[in-house]
């Protein structure tokens, strides 16, 4: 074949030598370069190379200006890592929990150097790893926006930050020549701190040292003094007390020191199958229904001034005398009751009183000496010091501000312009004080008045020690370096009184020397407490010289005024003194179950005679409580008014109106300001103590309504006995089946207990081998403080919704506590309270997980209900279709985590509070859980029993070549239960904890909702009440019969 | 034998007056080719601006969550939900005039089927946004798609209801818009070789896919009708039970009941019928269409309506009477508390749809008052509203206060953005149907000519006529006639 020629063109073809020159030559016309410039673009004002200048420059402006703008979040790795750090490991230290004089042995969970969750010390012999809400939501104020960051100069309302080294200089001149110094603290019971301030008033003589307790014990403090000759609170033991009785005192919510009495409170309210007659009998005397009336056996109610009368009734009735000066045929039966048995059970039973009345203090003194709980119960040898103010000392303290005693003023942990009761006349006096100095963590009512503000550290921040018992030390270590330029109260004190040494080697110091060595030190550290070896009890000689006194005196404080006001601590906020911690906010109160506000709570007698609203009626009832929103009362309490909504309580007193305290604070940061009204205002002195009730009360009705946002309306249980089951102790006592009957009437004709799942079901059942993990919940040791329902909001980043959404019920608490009522809501003394901690059941039959199109929620192998919420499309189908309503919906972006950018609304539909941004801070996301995903917008999610918790300890066991064992894994509202009535673990082995209970409480044991066959992963052990009455029964009772004759029903 | 004897003695004639074929094509093609009329202006305005406003509120809620709507922790839904039962039930009459009454050969469907089946498309259209936009992550909705995908093993969730809705309707959105625009070729045919204007032709000779009318076309015209129509009947029931499995197989008590799927496909069957008739009532008015949408078709429907309306009744009926008999006590709960009792938060919804949905379609017993086009345009207001209410009863009034008494709800009323949502449909649906009105033969002009000498008054005389011939005789006659 002859060779093919392929060409493009004739000229290649014919390939003329034009074209071979043209076909060597690549460029064939020179590139338009300087000519060009000149003449074709010569004419335009920039040249190219201008143009290549201008669009180099503003491209790489545009690029500068654009990453100033777009924040950047770099994970980066330790380019030298520091020894005993490893990323993604958590640290534990043993630290404290402080918050005035309340001290708790803590320890601190830090992930990569920050402190995210607090859990009780278990080696603490008297908290024995108690925790309540207040002090898991305290990690949070760590990193709380508002903290002051630096040193500041406040002058005129202005202020100007200073660096520690410039207000050192100037706070030791002023101190220096100011006069008389005057330390005003909140209760402070650190062994060294006492030592410091010591120092530093001999350093400044003249001066003193004040402690002021916003809810102050001053009259238990003083009867003691009178009774025992000791200015001090005893210990109690619940433990040891087979009989309680409180006047007035909620001691498991927040009177005195709630974790350790909580604790020691389950120890007689555990129900043991074999032995019922163990269980302790509570009663409880008081005019609004506190956390601890609602756990009561028997609760009588009477009008606040009428505390001093029950007393005394009391008194006379455990002297074998007979009951006068109470109103009421009930109240006097109960008060006689209540003798009678403190006298079957002499030495081992045990009166409180929350009263700050020294003469009512001094009267139940009397009454603990007749009934031989002197030594018993109570143990005068080791005192409580959690509270040590005394009020006169506070009236003295304004009365010399005021006048010019005072040179210098230093304030530390307490906030006078808000919880004094007298705010105005604090903020007037500390105008005639030269030199004033807050030391307080943040600009709050009193700081804004002062002249000088030196923030002192978070408690996760600090060095020092506790002792709020005396003998049992609890040491404090920072958690994580100062955030800001703050300095430690002890640390300011010990410079301005010219001692250089730094407050951590001074707390060195004193204990290696105390401990002989720096390895018991070290060791102390390590463990957190400091304990005597033996427990030290004792009595205290009782002094009873002044009783009859006091019981003439208590006699003129009954009053008869048609209404009557007390003012409480809320369990959630207590003193207020934590009012900007959004979790706290949110979590609901265990009895109103509102949020975010406080209230005038009344009775349902009260709303049905004034204000047209009938409990018993159930149309009216439905009215009430569909709507959240609420009718608000105009209040004239000692000459002061206020307007507040009202809640209704159920087992109120009738004459009663009760407002918490801890609201209304003021420029203290974004989720507290606005929140409810002050109620320190409505307090008074009498003289000697301050006053928390009052019978100097006018109530009018308005036409205005305020919205109060609740997590819970309904409160009746119904009689859905399915759902929730408490019997009496005479019940069980009786027909010790009685719970196991139930059981099989509601199950029987599917098999029974025994082959429930089998014969309950169309389909095969399978087994389960290796895990299962399983819950057990005893309603009978539950007191529904809510500890674990914000123990899981820290553990599982369960994001803040604010006011608008509770009030929109769009709360996202994955571990909540319902709460019952049960008996006729217009008989005080008659309402029985009921809690049940709900949370995701994990239903092996699970509703929800059938009907998820995508299949984001399924089972897993060890019977753990699973969310993929990525995989989540929200239908919200399995919320529906969830019989517990455990399930919670991302309705709007909470979290900050939504992937649309500023999607979060502050003006209408869907508006949120400022509570809201202030947890997507990003200094407040430092206290997320690094372990658990933040939700975004639009997915549905719930309780994981604590999936990273269960996945950790399966770990460590397997690395260890173990079987698994119950320390391994708590969940996080197992470990915060203050009364250990959550257990968890994995219920296939025979060994565990899980099994054992279940095993052991048989009788006892319950599915909520069994007869629909979800078959729940959690168990309940019924409530059994130590009386012999029921409300229940009579409510279903009373049921039965309005069915057969009116269609009203018995509804609240 | 009388070969044309398909006239009944004693039903009126399908169509009236005196028509001829060309009448026929005149009367129903010349709207589509005149300027639209002040009054369809108007109307169509005011849907766009409603459509409009529903987008806006499904923006709202697509950027700021469904926090935009008034569902709580224990409604999770409310009237998103209830809306889209309410139009796949509106969606229903199409089909079932379209495919049952033809497998029934009930000729007067001819008058109605066109109109009525646009109207189940867009029905279908507008419930589809429901299920749809009700999502929290709608970005996410292709989740729900079975198909080979790069997730590992991740695959729908066969078990659930929902999924089951997707492919039912989607199913049922598919063959009704088969049928429909089948239906519509011959038509469009006719616009194509009326038409005058360029365009006119251009476009609806595409559309009419090169119809010649054929008999070759005819026939596979016929037979396609036919199939569809057959793969249609069974969707008819199908669509609406497997819509209420969304609640049967759920546990909500209230929602947990085998009566569902028969009580919905009446309750659809109810409801599409008064929505027909509220269209057409219009419709005939406005386009002159008195004489093809006769008073006989009126009667007829409001006939359907209450059976279908009693049927309904005597479900509600039932079910009050299981949750008595059955002894549970939160059905039982559901019933007597959450619906039967007036005075509980939601009493009122129960007897409004009582009243409307099972007494006041009573009135149709009297001939008088089927005949009546008030009364008609009245009840089929009535109707719906009635229909509207029975889903937002059984949704709502049982899960807001279910098993847990802790949870139950507080007084759940719409957002401004979910009732937005709501009448953004609405603008939805008459947006088509104006556009419908405006561009489609809103009478199957074929299927009428098919009729017309059966039934027409002009017709008769002749086809009499032929009645009494004897066959030889019309033998002869044919094969004499050139």
């Amino acid at each position: 074949m002859a060779k093919k020629k392929y060409w493009q063109s004739f000229v290649e073809l014919n390939d003329t030598e034009g074209h071979q020159k043209l076909a060597q030559n690549e460029f064939q016309e020179l590139l338009p370069t300087g000519d060009a410039e000149s003449t074709n673009l010569g004419d335009t004002a920039a040249s190219r190379r201008d143009f290549l200048k201008y669009v180099g420059f503003s491209t790489a402006a545009a690029m500068a200006a654009a990453s100033c703008e777009t924040p950047v979040r770099k994970a980066i790795p330790y380019l030298n890592k520091p020894q005993d750090l490893v990323p993604g490991v958590a640290d534990f230290y043993a630290t404290t929990y402080v918050n005035g004089g309340e001290a708790i042995p803590i320890i601190a969970k830090v992930r990569d150097g920050r402190p995210i969750k607090l859990e009780g010390n278990t080696l603490s012999t008297f908290s024995k790893g108690g925790t309540n809400a207040r002090l898991h939501a305290s990690v949070l104020d760590l990193y709380d926006t508002a903290r002051t960051r630096t040193p500041k100069l406040i002058r005129n309302g202005k202020e100007t930050p200073l660096t520690l080294d410039t207000a050192d200089k100037e706070i030791g001149a002023a101190l220096a020549s100011s006069g008389p110094v005057v330390l005003l603290t909140s209760t402070i019971n650190s062994p060294t701190t006492k030592q410091i301030i010591g120092e530093f008033l001999a350093k400044y003589p003249g001066g003193r040292h004040v402690q002021f307790d916003a809810a102050s014990y001053s009259g238990l403090l003083l009867a003691s003094e009178a009774a025992y000759g000791r200015r001090a609170i005893p210990s109690y033991s619940f433990d040891k007390a087979e009989v309680i009785v409180s006047l007035g005192a909620d001691f498991l919510g927040t009177w005195v020191n709630p974790i350790e009495f909580s604790k020691h409170y389950a120890v007689g309210r555990r129900f043991d199958e074999s032995n019922p007659d163990k269980l302790s009998k509570h009663y409880q005397f008081e005019s609004m229904l506190s956390l601890t009336g609602a756990n009561a056996d028997e609760r009588f109610t009477h009008r606040p001034s009428e505390t001093g009368a029950v007393a005394a009734a009391l008194l006379s009735a455990v002297q074998g005398q007979s009951v006068s000066g109470v109103d009421g045929a009930n109240l006097s039966k109960g008060i006689k009751a209540a003798a009678d048995k403190l006298n079957e059970k002499k030495g081992r039973g045990l009166v409180v009183s929350g009263s700050n009345n020294t003469q009512v203090q001094l009267i139940v003194a009397a009454i603990n000496e007749a009934i031989g709980a002197n030594g018993t119960t109570i143990n005068w040898a080791a005192p409580l010091q959690t509270h040590q103010g005394i009020d006169s000392e506070m009236e003295t303290l304004v009365a010399d501000m005021a006048s010019g005693r005072v040179g210098s003023l230093i304030i530390y942990g307490v906030n006078p312009s808000y919880e004094y009761h007298n705010a105005a006349a604090f903020d007037k006096a500390i105008k005639s004080v030269k030199v004033s100095i807050s030391l307080n963590d943040r600009a709050d009512e009193t700081t804004a008045l002062c002249q000088y503000a030196v923030p002192t550290h978070h408690f996760l921040e600090s060095w020092g020690d506790a002792e709020p018992k005396a003998g049992y030390i609890s040491l404090l270590q920072p958690t994580i370096n100062p955030l800001f330029q703050t300095r430690q109260f002890q640390d300011s004190l010990l410079k301005w009184s010219g001692n250089p040494t730094p407050y951590e080697q001074y707390f060195r110091n004193i204990y290696i020397s105390k401990l002989g060595g720096l390895e018991n030190f070290n060791k102390a550290l390590q463990d957190g407490v400091i304990e005597p070896a033996t427990a030290p009890t004792g009595g205290a000689a009782f002094n009873g010289a002044a009783v009859a006194a006091a019981v003439g005196a208590v006699a003129g404080l009954k009053k008869t005024s048609k209404t009557e006001v007390v003012i409480y601590q809320k369990v959630s906020l207590g003193d207020g003194k934590l009012a900007n911690n959004p979790w706290l906010q949110e979590l609901p109160d265990p009895i109103t179950k509102a949020t975010w506000d406080n209230y005038a709570i009344v009775s349902p007698q009260f709303a049905k005679a004034e204000l047209k609203i009938d409990l018993a009626n159930a149309r009216s009832a439905d009215q009430y409580e569909v709507q959240m929103i609420k009718p608000v009362l105009k209040l004239n309490i000692n000459n002061k008014t206020l307007e507040l909504p009202i809640i209704i309580v159920p087992g109120t007193q009738e004459n009663t109106i009760a407002i918490a305290v801890g609201y209304g604070r003021k420029n203290v940061g974004r989720a507290a300001n606005g929140v409810g009204q002050n109620a320190y205002s409505l307090l008074s002195y009498n003289g000697a103590t301050v006053d928390w009730s009052s019978s100097t009360v006018s109530v009018s009705g308005s036409d205005a309504k305020y919205k109060v946002g609740q997590t819970q309306t309904h409160s009746s249980y119904e009689g859905r006995h399915e759902v929730i089951k408490e019997i009496t102790i005479d019940e069980f006592k009786k027909n010790k089946f009685v719970v196991v009957q139930q059981r099989e009437s509601e199950i029987g004709n599917f098999g029974g207990i025994e082959n429930y799942e089998k014969e309950g079901s169309l389909y095969p059942v399978y087994d389960r081998p290796g895990i299962k993990w399983g819950m057990s919940i005893d309603l009978g040791t539950c007191i529904g403080c809510g500890s674990c329902s914000v123990a899981c909001t820290v553990e599982n980043n369960v994001p803040v919704v604010g006011k608008n959404e509770v009030i929109r019920f769009h709360d996202m608490h994955w571990m909540r506590i319902d709460r019952y009522f049960s008996g006729n809501p217009h008989d005080s003394d008659g309402v029985q309270t009921i809690f049940q901690p709900m949370l995701c059941q994990h239903c092996d039959n699970a509703p929800c997980e059938n009907v998820c199109p995508v299949a984001a929620t399924n089972h897993s192998s060890e019977g753990i209900n699973q969310m993929a919420y990525n995989r989540c499309i929200g239908t919200r189908y399995c919320a529906n279709n969830c019989p517990f309503k455990v399930r919670r919906f991302n309705w709007s972006d909470y979290t900050g985590a939504d992937s649309f950018k500023d999607n979060q609304l502050t003006s209408g539909v869907g508006a949120l509070n400022e509570a809201v941004f202030q947890m997507n801070d990003d200094l407040t996301r430092m206290v997320l859980n690094p372990d658990v995903t933040v939700r975004s917008r639009g997915v549905m999610e719930k309780c994981t029993f604590c999936i990273q918790r269960t996945q950790e300890g399966k770990l460590k066991a397997k690395k260890e070549n173990r079987v698994l064992a119950d320390e391994d894994v708590k969940t996080a509202c197992q470990q915060a239960c203050p009364t250990d009535a959550i257990v968890f673990g994995n219920a296939n082995n025979p060994q565990s904890e899980i099994s054992q209970v279940r095993k052991n409480n048989s009788l006892r044991n319950f599915y909520s909702l069994e007869q629909i066959h979800v078959l729940p992963n959690v168990n309940y052990l019924t409530k059994v009440r130590n009386t012999n009455v029921l409300a229940a029964h009579e409510d279903e009772a009373a049921r039965e019969g309005a069915e057969h004759g009116s269609p009203a029903k018995a509804e609240h | 034998m009388a070969a044309f004897k398909y006239e009944s003695q004693v039903r009126a004639p399908l169509v009236e007056g005196t028509k001829d074929y060309h009448q026929v094509t005149e009367d129903i093609i010349r709207p589509i080719e005149g300027p639209p009329s002040r009054l369809w202006w108007i109307g169509f305005i005011i849907s766009v601006l409603l459509l409009l406003f529903g987008v806006y509120s499904v923006y709202r809620e697509v950027t700021y969550g469904v926090g935009q709507w008034n569902l709580n922790k224990t409604i999770g839904w409310g009237w998103d939900i209830t809306n889209f039962v309410w139009w796949v039930g509106i969606g229903h009459a199409g089909t079932l005039i379209s495919a049952i009454l033809l497998l029934f050969r009930q000729g007067w469907r001819t008058g109605v089927n066109r109109a009525a089946e646009a109207m189940t498309i867009f029905a279908v259209m507008c419930a589809g946004q429901f299920p749809i936009w009700h999502m929290g992550r709608v970005w996410m909705a292709f989740f729900v798609l079975p198909y080979p995908n790069t997730r590992g093993p991740l695959w729908v969730n066969f078990n659930s209801p929902l999924l089951w809705d997707v492919f039912a309707i989607s199913t049922y959105f598919t063959v009704s818009l088969l049928f429909w625009y089948s239906g519509l070729i011959p038509d469009l045919a006719t616009v194509r070789d009326r038409a005058r204007v360029k365009w006119r032709k251009y476009m609806y000779g595409i559309l009419s896919f090169g119809w010649t009318g054929s008999t070759k076309h005819w026939q596979r015209h016929e037979s396609l009708s036919l199939v569809l129509a057959g793969l249609s009947t069974p969707l008819v029931l199908s669509v609406h039970t497997v819509v209420s499995f969304d609640f049967a197989t759920s546990i909500v008590p209230g929602w947990h009941t085998t009566i569902f799927p028969p009580y919905f496909v009446a309750g659809a069957i109810f409801s599409g019928f008064a929505m027909v008739q509220t269209l057409l009532l219009v419709t005939r008015k406005v386009l002159h269409l008195e004489e093809y949408i006769t008073i006989e078709h009126i009667e007829v429907m409001n006939k359907v309506i209450v059976l279908t309306g009693s049927i309904v009744g005597i479900a509600y009926l039932t079910e009050l009477f299981m949750a008595w008999y059955g002894q549970n006590k939160y059905e039982n709960w559901a019933f007597m508390e959450n619906r039967l009792n007036l005075f509980s938060p939601y009493g009122w919804s129960y007897y409004l749809m009582m009243g409307c949905n099972v007494l006041s379609p009573q009135i149709f017993w009297f001939r008088k008052m089927r005949r009546n086009i008030f009364i008609t345009f009245f009840m089929s207001i009535l109707v719906n509203i009635g229909m509207w209410f029975e889903r937002f009863v059984i949704i709502v009034t049982s899960v807001y206060r279910d098993y847990l008494p802790s949870s139950w709800s507080t007084y759940y009323s719409p957002s401004i953005y979910e009732v937005g949502f709501y009448l953004g449909t609405f603008g939805l649906f008459f947006t088509c149907f104006f556009l419908f009105a405006k561009f489609f033969p809103v009478i199957a002009v074929a299927e009428i000519k098919h009729i017309l000498k059966k039934s027409g008054e002009n017709y008769k005389p002749a086809a009499e006529k032929v009645e009494q011939q004897s066959p030889d005789t019309l033998y002869e006659e044919v094969t004499h006639h050139h």
